[in-house]
């Protein structure tokens, strides 16, 4: 009987606790919630879905002929922009008759390594296959995975990650 | 941009709703819980078999004749002693000691398991040809003292009926030692049968005179290795906890002990 | 009618119990079994020979702290301290008194001697069970001065074989990628070192990226991705002589190899025009087989120790999954069916598990699962891992693991982690460098 009266105070003193708990909880996950909705403004300007649609890492072969396309994660399918770029460097290509490239396909640091090698030449095919459908013979076209041994961001962060998968079309000679 | 702020917007809300509702519930939850049982505890008391009800008393005065049949047909001891805790009628104080220790118990689902493996093996044993000399001679002398013992109980039976087998706190005061002392191999398979059986031969001060594993043979089988380890162990558990906790009377009783040490729950776990 | 029955039985437990008394005992302390390893005893003209030849002042003691790291590396033993031994190292390896090394509570002793005999080593060691107070096993060896390090692992292969029942896998090698450099241009060298992390050794010279070495059955070759001249293909190294040659010379990229159980095949990926599938190649005659035709990628094959079937990585299914096929790759079963992405499928050489990574929600784990797919277990849990190897017993496994940068891109590090199969364990393994892709080899005294 004792011990059950002591539980008893115990119970009231928990529960003044937890109304406390409860509030600074609620306050806690609110401001969560809204810097979650500030940080995620700061990234769409560079991101469309996850793909990435910033100009920071990219080189260009010759004016207004950007080098590389970008993909969302576990993607291969090329997007309005990749295809864009990809219809200007079939028109630098088809200008440049001499010039060879090597599609070097990457893909960001998330996955096992092996798949992530087959994913790289799975994207590089993707964008040979799309200027192969502009005219450029595929004797022209080599490719190249790296997987994720070669990224030009070495963030560990949803943006840096975006600007990993990309095919980059590269001067052979 | 706007839709999206609106979108944002009423998500969070909902979030936020959806905290509020859960939190008081989240937080109810450790007041709800039972009270802490101790497990480890145990009180050795020097007669702990619970006297029976005068009613239940009558009731098996009555069928004795028909128990004496199930003895001679021999049911699994393990299943029957399972039962035990739940079904013995006591006074009330003593039904929250024996609830505590039932929850100790392995669940009842696996005993089935456990009778089978043991019979299983116990065939193998005998088919296998190169130990059949040696198991015919132990047989023998096993035979012979189990005979022996079977006479004296049925003599003694009538007078001894609260004075048989060990309480439930000698049981745990043993085994709860035991526990102790045993480090089991962790090297060990998962899924194999993992039950050694050592039969004792206690002295009245708890310390043994002679161990004896049960399947022996099993020990020098091809791809059998890990029940020699196993077997090892149990022995090195049993010589650790020398002197081992046995009730202070009733000699009789426990002069010869088996002890079935079974690794498999600690390694599924 | 229900209480009726309960009290015959009530009846009959007492007097069956009466017969032979049972207790049930179903728990014990999963604690490392303490261990005791005395130094091997060495005479005075052995101790000056080994002096000279390996710069070692007492190379009894440098074996038994090899036996005795090893121990303690398995987590399945707990060495204990030697300040606290009473008897002497060549009293103990005649005839120990067990009280003295029961008072310490050892349950088992390693005693041992160290000889010089015709220019060679020879070591004496014995297994003793404290509190049966007898011996448990008694091996020698002669070996050439050179090989102590190896004789210790040989001693705690046997040791551990002995007290657990299963073999060890000390007495091995683990083969790995080395990395150095800025995680934008990481280096890659093949590297090889003991078990335990010592005599490490660069294979390649890190001129071209090289990735994913496995040993053969025999651990003598290495199958391996190299990028020499930027041609991503399978390449075969002969660790005694370093002679390297290209297996996987297709037009396109091979990658993901390993060997068949028997040592005479190859089975690696072939990617071509965004088609990843498998094929194996008969190192003997070459001739080069297609085992899967599905234009999905199909990656990361793995042999049962049988050889019998395949277990890949693919993702017909629309996202990476494990598969098993027969050998010739008929009867592909998709045996993943939990949440998240499933990769780097490996049978374990016992055959009854596989090892695997796995995504999920932003995390990868390394777990094991039946060949069935059934009764999944994850081990550990991280930012980044993957690439798990079996120890040559199916005990333990050792994979690698990547940090997460900070916001600058700083931070980057690789470094190979061992668990055992139970979870318990997990250890970090020591390189001279950032290391990833291990491979463990097979115990090479057998």
């Amino acid at each position: 009987m004792k011990k059950l009266r002591i539980r008893n105070i115990d119970q009231g003193a928990i529960m003044k606790l937890n109304k406390i708990l409860k509030n600074t909880l609620l306050l806690v996950a609110a401001c969560i919630a809204l810097s979650a909705c500030a940080t995620s403004k700061k990234s769409t300007g560079q991101m469309q879905g996850d793909v990435y649609t910033g100009k920071d890492t990219v080189e260009y072969l010759a004016s207004g002929v950007p080098d590389r396309v970008f993909f969302a994660t576990n993607e291969s399918v090329l997007t309005t922009a990749s295809r864009e770029t990809l219809r200007k460097q079939a028109a630098w290509l088809r200008k440049n008759s001499d010039v060879t490239v090597v599609l070097e396909g990457h893909a960001d640091e998330r996955g096992t390594r092996e798949y992530n090698l087959a994913l790289g030449e799975r994207r590089a095919n993707a964008a040979k296959d799309y200027l192969m459908t502009y005219g450029i013979s595929s004797d022209r076209i080599s490719v190249l995975s790296y997987g994720k041994e070669r990224p030009v961001d070495s963030g560990s962060n949803p943006l840096a990650w975006s600007k990993n998968r990309r095919s980059v079309t590269v001067k052979a000679n | 941009m706007g839709r999206s702020i609106l979108i944002s917007s009423i998500l969070h809300t909902l979030l936020i709703m959806i905290t509020a509702l859960s939190l008081p519930f989240l937080a109810k939850k450790p007041i709800n819980l039972p009270p802490i049982v101790s497990i480890e505890l145990i009180q050795i008391t020097d007669k702990t078999n619970i006297p029976f009800a005068p009613k239940a008393k009558k009731i098996i005065e009555k069928v004795k004749e028909k128990e004496k049949k199930l003895v001679s047909e021999q049911a699994p001891p393990k299943k029957v002693k399972k039962i035990k805790p739940e079904s013995i009628p006591m006074p009330d104080d003593k039904v929250k000691k024996v609830e505590e220790i039932k929850e100790d118990k392995q669940n009842p689902e696996k005993i089935d398991d456990e009778i089978k493996q043991v019979s299983e093996f116990e065939k193998k044993e005998l088919i296998d040809p190169n130990n059949i000399a040696a198991l015919i001679d132990k047989a023998k002398v096993e035979n012979a003292k189990t005979t022996n013992k079977k006479d004296k109980i049925t003599q003694d039976q009538q007078r001894s009926v609260e004075n048989i087998g060990l309480s439930l706190s000698e049981e745990d005061a043993l085994k709860a030692q035991i526990f102790g002392c045993w480090s089991i191999p962790l090297g060990l398979p998962y899924n194999e049968n993992l039950l050694v059986r050592i039969k004792l031969e206690l002295n009245p001060d708890g310390t043994v005179s002679q161990s004896e594993i049960l399947d022996h043979a099993r020990m020098n089988k091809p791809g059998q290795g890990f029940y020699k380890v196993l077997a090892e162990s149990a022995l090195r558990a049993i010589k650790l906890c020398q002197p081992l906790r046995v009730p202070t009377t009733g000699y009789e009783r426990w002069k010869e002990l088996q002890l079935n040490f079974d690794a498999r729950e600690m390694l599924e776990g | 009618m229900k209480k009726f029955f309960y009290l015959i039985l009530i009846f009959v437990i007492p007097i069956k119990a009466f017969a032979l008394i049972e207790v049930d005992i179903t728990r014990g302390n999963l604690n490392p079994l303490p261990i005791a390893v005395s130094p091997l005893s060495i005479d005075d003209n052995s101790k000056k020979n080994f002096e000279k030849i390996l710069k070692k002042k007492n190379i009894g003691s440098e074996i038994s702290s090899v036996v005795e790291n090893n121990l303690k590396i398995s987590g399945l033993f707990n060495p204990l301290n030697k300040d606290a031994f009473l008897q002497a190292p060549e009293i103990a390896n005649l005839k120990p008194r067990f009280e003295d090394w029961n008072l310490i509570k050892a349950q088992a002793l390693i005693t041992g001697k160290v000889n010089y005999v015709d220019e060679k080593l020879r070591v004496e060691f014995r297994l003793w069970d404290v509190l049966a107070g007898k011996e448990m096993m008694a091996l020698a060896f002669t070996t050439v001065p050179n090989n102590w390090r190896r004789v210790g692992h040989i001693i705690t292969d046997k040791v551990y074989e002995r007290l657990t029942g299963e073999k060890g896998y000390f007495d091995t090698r683990i083969i790995y990628v080395a990395e150095e450099g800025p995680k934008t241009k990481r280096i890659k060298k093949l590297a090889i070192m003991d078990q335990d992390g010592a005599n490490n050794k660069f294979l390649t010279l890190g001129n071209e990226l090289v990735l994913t070495p496995r040993f053969n059955p025999t651990s003598q070759m290495v199958t391996y991705l190299s990028y020499f001249r930027n041609l991503p293909r399978v390449y075969l190294l002969d660790i005694e002589t370093g002679m390297q040659e290209v297996v996987g010379d297709f037009p396109g990229m091979t990658f993901a190899p390993r060997f068949s159980p028997d040592g005479k095949k190859i089975i690696m990926s072939f990617a071509k025009d965004g088609n990843s599938d498998i094929y194996t190649m008969d190192l003997e005659n070459r001739i080069v087989e297609k085992i899967t035709n599905h234009p999905s990628i199909d990656t990361s094959p793995s042999y049962s120790p049988d050889g019998k079937y395949i277990c890949f990585n693919s993702d017909r299914s629309g996202y990476q999954q494990i598969y098993v096929m027969k050998s010739d790759g008929s009867n592909v079963k998709r045996i993943s069916f939990g949440k998240g992405l499933y990769g780097t499928p490996v049978w374990s050489p016992r055959g009854d598990l596989i090892a695997f990574t796995k995504l999920h929600k932003g995390k990868f784990y390394i777990g094991v699962m039946r060949t069935d797919g059934s009764g999944e277990r994850l081990l550990t849990e991280n930012y980044y891992q993957e690439a798990p190897s079996w120890s040559p017993n199916g005990r333990v496994l050792i994979f690698y693991r990547e940090t997460k940068t900070n916001d600058k891109g700083e931070g980057f590090s690789a470094k190979l982690w061992s668990i055992d199969l139970t979870g318990y364990n997990e250890r970090l393994v020591k390189t001279p460098v950032d290391a990833s892709d291990p491979s463990w080899s097979s115990l090479l005294s057998n």
